[in-house]
């Protein structure tokens, strides 16, 4: 009985302790980047209609997305309208508000904002580990301090999935669907630990 | 080669000067008649059916983000503005209810407990039917542009100063009716919509104002 309560909470203690996105799987050290090509031509004005649902409402309004130089993106996202929500800048080291509307103007909301925007835009990565399925090499970097696994497909060398993940449990996956010339047409960003999913159409 | 640079800038500025000295600011005498003329004709509009281009321009952008559709005012204030190109998308202002239908998934917002929304809705009226002269919100300064009249509602008002620096409404200068508006953000970025095939106090029916 006592061998059996010890094997039931190791049990417990280790299946707690894995993060189902990298369970099972065998790690490998590395040392390579991986990067996310989607947002990564400066000639490109990437903009993208959103739908925002948070189970209780649904949002909608445009993102807009460009490199402005190495390393330096713009992200913007303003109502059907035309009128600005938040206006950001990131880069490898630094982050710039240069808008953001009044009510979403708290550091709670920023920083949420800036935690996902950044990742979704951030293009060299160096990964630490690597992890293999049948069809697709998961690499491990980390961003601001989370974990992320970027999921390549070994067929068609795409990136298809960034999962931002604590040490135990997924936060957010980002999605990139209808693959063409390194532009993703769908990307699809759910959050894990609450109620929001943000679905993007590539309009231009 | 002095002589052909020298030339060659004359030619720029005079090019530069007849470019600008189509924007001819108003007397006051000529101001006020205008607005009258303007107000005059806005409590005389009772339908206004208009198809639209609207323009965004970002500073940081090789291009403008264009879309299109369609705007249906109708007395006291129902409003459908309806994007068809790039994507599909409407908004319908109805009795203190902002209607939504994101490309079919639709939503209510209540006006009457969201001020930020209400003041939105009263001025997106205002704009399309040309009636903003309200000295408490804005500087007001009236021009003549080509053919048209050119009036900028400079904000003064803090609350829509932090999001529009200004509005340009261009308005026909036979009609006095609103051909296109001009919200300008900042100073580099600003959207720009205009009106086509315009139809003024045509029936409208209330099966439009539907979500």
């Amino acid at each position: 009985m006592r061998y059996l309560l010890i094997s039931i909470s190791l049990f417990l203690v280790i299946s707690c302790g894995s993060l189902a996105t990298t369970k099972d799987l065998t790690s490998k050290t590395n040392n390579e980047t991986v990067s996310n090509p989607y947002f990564s031509d400066t000639k490109t004005d990437y903009v993208y209609k959103a739908k925002i649902n948070t189970g209780k409402n649904n949002f909608g309004g445009l993102l807009i997305i460009k490199k402005i130089k190495e390393e330096k993106h713009r992200v913007v996202f303003t109502t059907e309208f035309g009128n600005k929500i938040f206006d950001f800048e990131f880069s490898k080291e630094s982050f710039k508000v240069n808008y953001i509307t009044d009510k979403l103007n708290k550091k709670l909301i920023i920083n949420a904002l800036k935690k996902d925007f950044h990742l979704l835009v951030s293009e060299f990565n160096k990964s630490e580990l690597q992890f293999n399925t049948n069809n697709k090499t998961i690499y491990k970097t980390t961003l601001n301090k989370k974990d992320n696994y970027y999921f390549i497909s070994k067929k068609t060398k795409n990136l298809t999935k960034i999962v931002m993940a604590s040490k135990r449990k997924e936060k957010m996956t980002i999605s990139f669907q209808n693959l063409e010339d390194h532009i993703a047409k769908k990307i699809k960003i759910k959050h894990h630990n609450f109620n929001m999913t943000i679905q993007l159409n590539y309009i231009n | 080669m002095h002589k052909i640079v020298y030339f060659i800038s004359i030619f720029f500025v005079f090019i530069s000067l007849k470019s600008t000295s189509q924007i001819v600011e108003l007397s006051k005498q000529e101001s006020i008649s205008v607005k009258e003329s303007i107000i005059k004709t806005s409590k005389k509009t009772t339908s206004i059916t208009n198809k639209f281009i609207q323009s965004k321009h970002l500073s940081f952008l090789d291009k403008d983000i264009v879309s299109k559709g369609n705007l249906v005012f109708k007395t006291p204030n129902l409003i459908k503005w309806e994007y068809n190109i790039p994507f599909k998308y409407s908004v319908i202002f109805k009795d203190n209810q902002l209607l939504i239908n994101d490309d079919g998934t639709k939503s209510n917002i209540d006006l009457s407990a969201n001020k930020a929304f209400k003041n939105l809705n009263s001025l997106i009226i205002k704009s399309v039917k040309g009636d903003m002269f309200d000295a408490n919100k804005f500087n007001i300064a009236y021009f003549k542009e080509g053919k048209n009249y050119l009036i900028s509602f400079t904000s003064i008002d803090k609350s829509l100063k932090s999001f529009i620096h200004k509005f340009e409404l261009t308005f026909n200068s036979k009609t006095f009716h609103v051909s296109q508006i001009k919200m300008i953000e900042t100073l580099e970025d600003y959207t720009v919509i205009k009106f086509l095939d315009q139809k003024i106090n045509k029936p409208v029916s209330d099966a439009i104002f539907t979500n």
